[in-house]
């Protein structure tokens, strides 16, 4: 891999850093960085907040229930994301479920295009790796005190200072662990992006594999190699410091 | 006897029953597209045949050219297909050898821009297609290729993608509808980019488009009559276009690496491929179009392909050396100008 990424810091067998400059200076490759970066920022964001009031409430189930919701919560896991992805074909395509339901609900006189859209695949990858959030804050709510939450309304906290002042900085370590495998999950999720946006929402990923299989152009997939791994240490890094502040 | 002579004879006795019974192998590239139907058609028979391993290796067109270029020097491919432009660039890299076409007995036989297609005798055509645009009938009547920009198809068409092979064929047509000449697609381009938001997607495959028309996202779009029959044998009412400025089309041809010391064998296969035989039989799987004007089939399996004469006589096609001249310029305005 070290070999592979090496490449991209060569231009005529020189080490340099040209190969980036003139990467960055295309517009596609900015747009589609940036779309990367906010699909996935987006996605985390989601998570999160679909996901702490999922995991509060399967922690505060009773044991049998709280089985077989978290059950639910894995199945999607346990289905291929190509499956998964073209399920998602079907609900959003012009005669599908999401479409039907706006038309016969008079919000909409005609189908709205939802597929090869940025929306199509926020919408995909926030299925596929919103359970990894959801998993992660469960694990992080059970090794709370039980008391804390009770303890803090007694003494007058509303909800909101409940969740920032007791729920956030306990459970911090899971927000920080499900948001970097949501983020880094999101990046470098190839087949969602290419099913559901195409070559007209590429992200990063999908670039890549352009690089690779259809211009044989190394240097910029080991750019963007590199671009994705240093995209996922530095989630990792913010996170830790959000969670912190 | 002993173990310790019983060993070593019954390594020498295994070396020399292998090397004895080892059949000839040739290593061949192909497309991974109807790979079964292909080894009913051509490899089984010609293996029995020859008494020899064919070898089949499949990949997109860059993985199989990379592999090419990655072993010039002792080549690991005998004999490859490619698009006709594929195989011109790894000409202009000095990866193929000329190829001896007394050697190929159906050459005459072959239709006249299968003979040379890339110049040098380097490459030689197996199979045509057409490329025009498959619409719903109900729903759209398309005559022309600039009926693709027209508000009537409007949210409800799709292109291919650049990078693919149709790409460049659909620029190519709808720039002559759009009334500019040559190959400059600039314009063309710019044209497209201004309607990128009418268009569903660019697609990349035959496969996902044939489901996009399917599911009534896409009721027009352009396509290789290769993949015809997904959409002829539907229940919804498709039809191929026959727009005014005609349909276009591309060649795959077969080619030899430089010095792969298989030359025989290699000479074989493409002879025994382009024979009237497997061609025909080839063309009523539904594979391939036939190159050799010898071949005749029904009206029924003609209607699935690109055959006949006038049909392929008529197609208008982009020279290989245009395309492989101009394709990395395309991409780049296409990416400014369409894909932003």
């Amino acid at each position: 891999m070290a070999i592979l990424l090496s490449e991209a810091f060569k231009v005529g067998g020189e080490w340099s850093l040209a190969g980036y400059a003139d990467f960055i200076s295309k517009p596609l490759n900015r747009t589609v960085f940036f779309r990367t970066l906010k699909l996935g920022a987006l996605v985390v964001l989601v998570s999160a907040v679909v996901g702490y009031a999922a995991a509060f409430c399967i922690v505060n189930l009773e044991p049998a229930k709280r089985g077989r919701m978290f059950g639910l919560i894995i199945l999607p896991l346990m289905i291929s994301p190509v499956a998964r992805t073209y399920a998602w074909i079907v609900i959003l395509g012009r005669t599908g479920i999401v479409n039907n339901t706006l038309v016969g609900l008079g919000i909409s006189d005609t189908p709205i295009r939802f597929l090869f859209t940025e929306t199509a695949v926020f919408l995909g990858l926030l299925q596929l790796f919103m359970p990894l959030m959801i998993i992660a804050l469960i694990s992080s709510m059970e090794n709370m005190p039980k008391d804390a939450i009770a303890a803090a309304r007694v003494l007058g906290a509303n909800w909101f200072q409940v969740f920032t002042r007791v729920i956030l900085p306990l459970t911090r370590e899971g927000l920080v662990l499900g948001g970097t495998l949501v983020f880094t999950g999101a990046l470098t999720a190839y087949i969602t992006p290419a099913i559901l946006g195409g070559s007209k929402v590429l992200m990063l990923e999908t670039l890549l594999y352009q690089r690779v299989n259809v211009s044989n152009d190394y240097v910029s997939a080991g750019i963007i190699a590199t671009i994705l791994i240093v995209m996922s240490f530095g989630a990792n890094v913010v996170l830790r410091r959000l969670a912190k502040a | 006897m002993t173990l310790k002579y019983l060993l070593p004879l019954s390594i020498g006795a295994l070396l020399a029953s292998s090397s004895v019974f080892a059949k000839d192998k040739l290593t061949i590239s192909v497309y991974s597209f109807a790979q079964d139907a292909y080894k009913e058609a051509l490899y089984d028979p010609f293996e029995e045949i020859c008494d020899c391993e064919l070898v089949i290796e499949t990949g997109n067109s860059v993985e199989r050219m990379a592999k090419i270029e990655a072993n010039a020097a002792n080549p690991v491919i005998d004999m490859a297909v490619m698009s006709s432009h594929d195989a011109l660039a790894l000409a202009r890299k000095g990866l193929l050898q000329k190829l001896d076409t007394s050697k190929l007995a159906s050459f005459n036989d072959l239709y006249d821009a299968a003979k040379d297609p890339i110049g040098d005798n380097m490459a030689v055509g197996y199979t045509f297609y057409a490329s025009s645009i498959v619409y719903r009938s109900d729903l759209v009547d398309i005559k022309s290729w600039g009926d693709l920009l027209q508000p009537a198809v409007a949210g409800r068409v799709a292109l291919p993608n650049i990078t693919g092979t149709q790409g460049p064929l659909t620029l190519h047509m709808l720039s002559q509808a759009l009334g500019h000449e040559g190959i400059d697609f600039t314009d063309t381009i710019n044209a497209i980019g201004e309607k990128a938001d009418d268009i569903v997607t660019f697609y990349v495959r035959s496969s996902q488009l044939a489901q996009l028309m399917q599911q009534e996202e896409v009721i027009a779009a352009p396509v290789g009559r290769f993949a015809w029959s997904r959409f002829s044998g539907s229940d919804l009412p498709f039809k191929w276009a026959e727009p005014a400025e005609g349909q276009t089309g591309g060649m795959n041809v077969m080619l030899m690496t430089k010095g792969n010391g298989n030359e025989e064998l290699a000479y074989k296969l493409m002879d025994y491929w382009l024979s009237a035989e497997v061609q025909t039989r080839v063309a009523n799987a539904k594979i391939d179009s036939p190159a050799n004007s010898k071949v005749e089939v029904s009206a029924d399996i003609a209607d699935s392909l690109t055959y006949g004469a006038d049909l392929i006589n008529s197609l208008n096609m982009i020279s290989p050396d245009d395309i492989i001249d101009n394709r990395d310029s395309w991409v780049e305005q296409w990416n400014s100008n369409v894909i932003q």
